[in-house]
């Protein structure tokens, strides 16, 4: 999708047609873009960029909180449109997906058949402009779909891949960021052409296992599949916070918001994780993570936050601009799980039977009233944070 | 300071020693060892703070008695691997440490001693003694259910009390727990169970060197002392709320299974081979005369054994971690073990000899 959050605020407000829009965080504060029209972008305003360098980019510029109920509405319809053309999607984000529509000629027609169908279909049905690449590959996919931004339609074939990336700069290989692009231009690389070109021994010796992939890549090599089911391998949130924070006990209250979030996030994909993860970056960008593995895996949030909490009294203090906790090694609720001897009889059954019964009691309530229907007493009276793109 | 000793006898001590001191430690004074000479033998001190010890050499000449802190992993391994029979220590005027042995000998730098921490010296009042062999059968039996890592403080320690004439120990990582106990002469019931941390408990058993020995145990209001013929042994008290443990032991329940404690143990181990590596169970299907045992893993196989066994109660089933169950089972005294739980949700109790309980729970999936 083009501009995805923006266009879906003109669409909604068709005032807002041909002018500059962003969705984002306030400029007071630390807010960031997380979406611009393109009319913005003429402006030079980027998503990640904060606020405040936008507005002052493009004093015009129509600066809107983000509504996300909204955006996953305009997502899930999109994504009904995919799936009647191939069970083979694979969701990237809200936005992005990849078919695989191999095998639906019979039915549908070729690919650029099924491309300009889905493409009009979303138009006429949800109202939004989608970009179509269409390639023999994921990476090659993905490259096509952003060559003719906006509402574009491009398609890779197979005799013409050298051609296409060849002149490309070597950023535009997945893996392959500022630092691996410095590094690969002090080799006299720029373009992927130029990558292609290089020894395979070369380039393995001076990336590992990395130079293989970006080196496969430069050739139009790639074999991923489209997987529908793609495993999620971790949970999580993080904000930066509007101004630093440096009180332990605010620092807290923040974190047990974001675990009871997570706790939640897992518990609507029925999944609970083993690993908690706390991420916290100091005022000076300088960044930590500290992580511990559970003897069992939880979706409660108290149990969560219980090791986030001591994860953070091993950071060592200081003045944070953000923090995050995140949950990992995942697995399904319905795995056999090794029951506690003492989670019946203690602190109210934390964590045991009764506090799950009370947790499925208070997610209906979440799901039917919104998040903040029911909230832990240490958390009321603040409201949900907001982040710096102002969701 | 002058000693002549058996190069072996001190070696041992040593390496008992470093078993306490740590490798590396914020407070670098501890990564040494404390040898102090008087005109009754040699001892070497060593404590990380939390576990402390004083071990004496035997067979020692002092020629000249005197205090030496010298860096305790670098004498073991230099100590060790000299060939000469006899070991002198000697400290030389200018603080550093000769250690000879034959003709080969080295020098190490030495610490002020008055850096190193103070030792407790055993206090006899409230002691009361046991055998040496029956106070490391109750570690064995406990420790290993104690908890690692993670959770509650208060489970990385053996709590031990002194309870209706016996001595008590229990162990629990929330999962198992492990109950042993052993007849002791003391009236008194201890008023407060103290909680060990293991690694004190595991000491205590690298020292008693013949289990026939009689050690005596002195429990102080923040931490624990054992005494053997040539060593003392100091562990602080773990400082927390142990679990209900008493609350969780089954007391009445309505399946009782009785079987052959070896070939169970067996049939437990065959069926675990085939079930996965995250989520180790192995299910029990109980009925009149015979215990089935099914282990399954996702993408593997299954696998099935059955055994005979004396069975109360009706058709049942339940679902443990093998590897639980099989190290309870490495202890077991007994040849017939019993298992005695409600339903497949709540604990099993295992009696793995007349004093030795150990309950586990079992492993549920959600409906």
């Amino acid at each position: 999708m083009d501009a995805f959050y923006a266009s879906v605020e003109i669409r909604d407000t068709p005032a807002l047609a041909g002018r500059p829009v962003c969705v984002g965080g306030p400029s007071a504060g630390r807010g960031v873009i997380s979406a611009a029209s393109y009319e913005a972008r003429k402006y030079g305003v980027h998503s990640a960029m904060p606020t405040a360098q936008a507005a002052r980019l493009c004093p015009e510029l129509v600066l809107l909180p983000p509504d996300f109920k909204r955006y996953t509405q305009a997502s899930r319809e999109i994504m009904e449109i995919f799936k009647r053309y191939t069970p083979l999607v694979e969701p990237l984000s809200l936005d992005e997906a990849f078919l695989d529509v191999v095998g639906c000629e019979r039915l549908h027609g070729d690919a650029e058949v099924i491309g300009r169908e889905i493409k009009a279909a979303i138009l006429k049905e949800v109202g939004l402009v989608a970009s179509v690449g269409i390639a023999p590959s994921k990476f090659l996919a993905k490259l096509a779909s952003d060559l003719d931004k906006p509402d574009g339609f491009r398609v890779i074939q197979p005799e013409e891949v050298r051609d296409v990336l060849d002149p490309l700069p070597v950023s535009k290989i997945f893996g392959v960021g500022e630092r691996t692009a410095k590094r690969l231009e002090t080799m006299g690389v720029r373009t992927i052409g130029e990558l292609a070109s290089r020894d395979r021994e070369t380039v393995l010796e001076r990336f590992g296992a990395s130079g293989a992939w970006i080196h496969d890549l430069a050739h139009g090599l790639d074999a991923r599949r489209v997987n529908p089911s793609r495993e999620e391998k971790s949970h999580g949130m993080e904000r930066t916070f509007a101004d630093d924070l440096s009180d332990p006990e605010e620092l807290r209250v923040f974190l047990l918001e974001f675990c009871e979030e997570v706790a939640f996030g897992l518990r609507e994909k029925g999944l609970r994780g083993k690993t908690v993860t706390l991420k916290a970056r100091y005022a000076d960008f300088k960044t930590v993570t500290r992580s511990q593995t559970l003897a069992s895996s939880t979706n409660l949030g108290p149990r969560i936050y219980s090791v986030a909490r001591e994860l953070m009294s091993r950071v060592p203090e200081g003045s944070f601009r953000l923090i995050g906790v995140q949950v990992s090694n995942l697995e399904d609720v319905r795995e056999p799980v090794q029951a506690d001897l003492f989670s019946g009889l203690e602190e109210s059954g934390r964590g045991g039977r009764d506090h799950e019964a009370v947790t499925e009691g208070l997610d209906k309530l979440r799901r039917k009233y919104g998040r903040g229907a029911v909230t832990r007493g240490s958390l009321v009276g603040r409201g949900r944070s907001k982040g710096r793109d102002g969701s | 300071m002058k000693v002549l000793c058996n190069r072996e006898k001190l070696r041992e001590g040593l390496a008992v020693a470093n078993g306490v001191i740590p490798a590396k430690s914020t407070k670098p004074v501890l990564e040494n060892v404390c040898l102090v000479a008087t005109d009754s033998g040699l001892e070497l001190l060593g404590t990380d703070l939390e576990v402390s010890l004083r071990y004496t050499i035997s067979d020692v000449e002092v020629s000249d008695p005197g205090t030496a802190v010298i860096p305790a992993r670098v004498a073991l391994d230099f100590i060790r691997d000299l060939s000469s029979e006899t070991v002198t220590l000697q400290l030389g005027d200018d603080e550093n440490i000769t250690i000879q042995g034959g003709d080969d000998s080295c020098e190490l730098v030495t610490v002020d001693p008055d850096e190193y921490p103070v030792i407790s010296r055993f206090d006899t009042e409230g002691a009361f003694s046991i055998q040496g062999g029956s106070l490391t059968r109750l570690v064995g039996q406990t420790a290993f259910a104690a908890a690692r890592e993670g959770g509650r403080y208060a489970m990385h320690g053996i709590l031990t009390e002194v309870h209706g004439g016996e001595l008590r120990m229990v162990a629990t990582d929330g999962r198992r727990l492990a109950l042993a106990s052993t007849p002791v002469d003391v009236k008194q019931d201890s008023k407060e169970p103290a909680i060990i941390p293991t690694k004190g408990t595991q000491l205590f058993c690298r020292v008693i060197s013949d289990p026939l020995d009689q050690v005596s145990l002195q429990f102080g209001s923040n931490q624990v002392g054992m005494k053997t013929p040539n060593a003392e042994v100091f562990a602080r008290l773990i400082d927390g709320e142990y679990p209900r443990y008493s609350a969780v032991i089954p007391e009445e329940t309505k399946n009782h299974v009785e079987v052959n404690a070896e070939m169970f143990s067996r049939k437990i181990r065959l069926v675990s081979n085939v079930t996965g590596d995250d989520a180790r169970a192995v299910r029990l299907n109980i009925k009149k005369g015979e215990v089935e045992f099914f282990g399954r893993s996702a993408g593997r196989g299954e696998a099935h054994a059955q055994m005979e066994a004396a069975f109360k109660g009706s058709k049942t089933e339940i679902a443990f971690n093998p590897d639980y169950v099989l190290e309870g089972l490495k202890n077991c005294e007994a040849d017939l073990v019993t298992l005695e739980f409600s339903d497949r949700t709540s604990p099993g109790k295992f009696r793995l000899g007349e004093n030795y309980i150990y309950v586990v729970m079992p492993i549920t999936v959600e409906a």
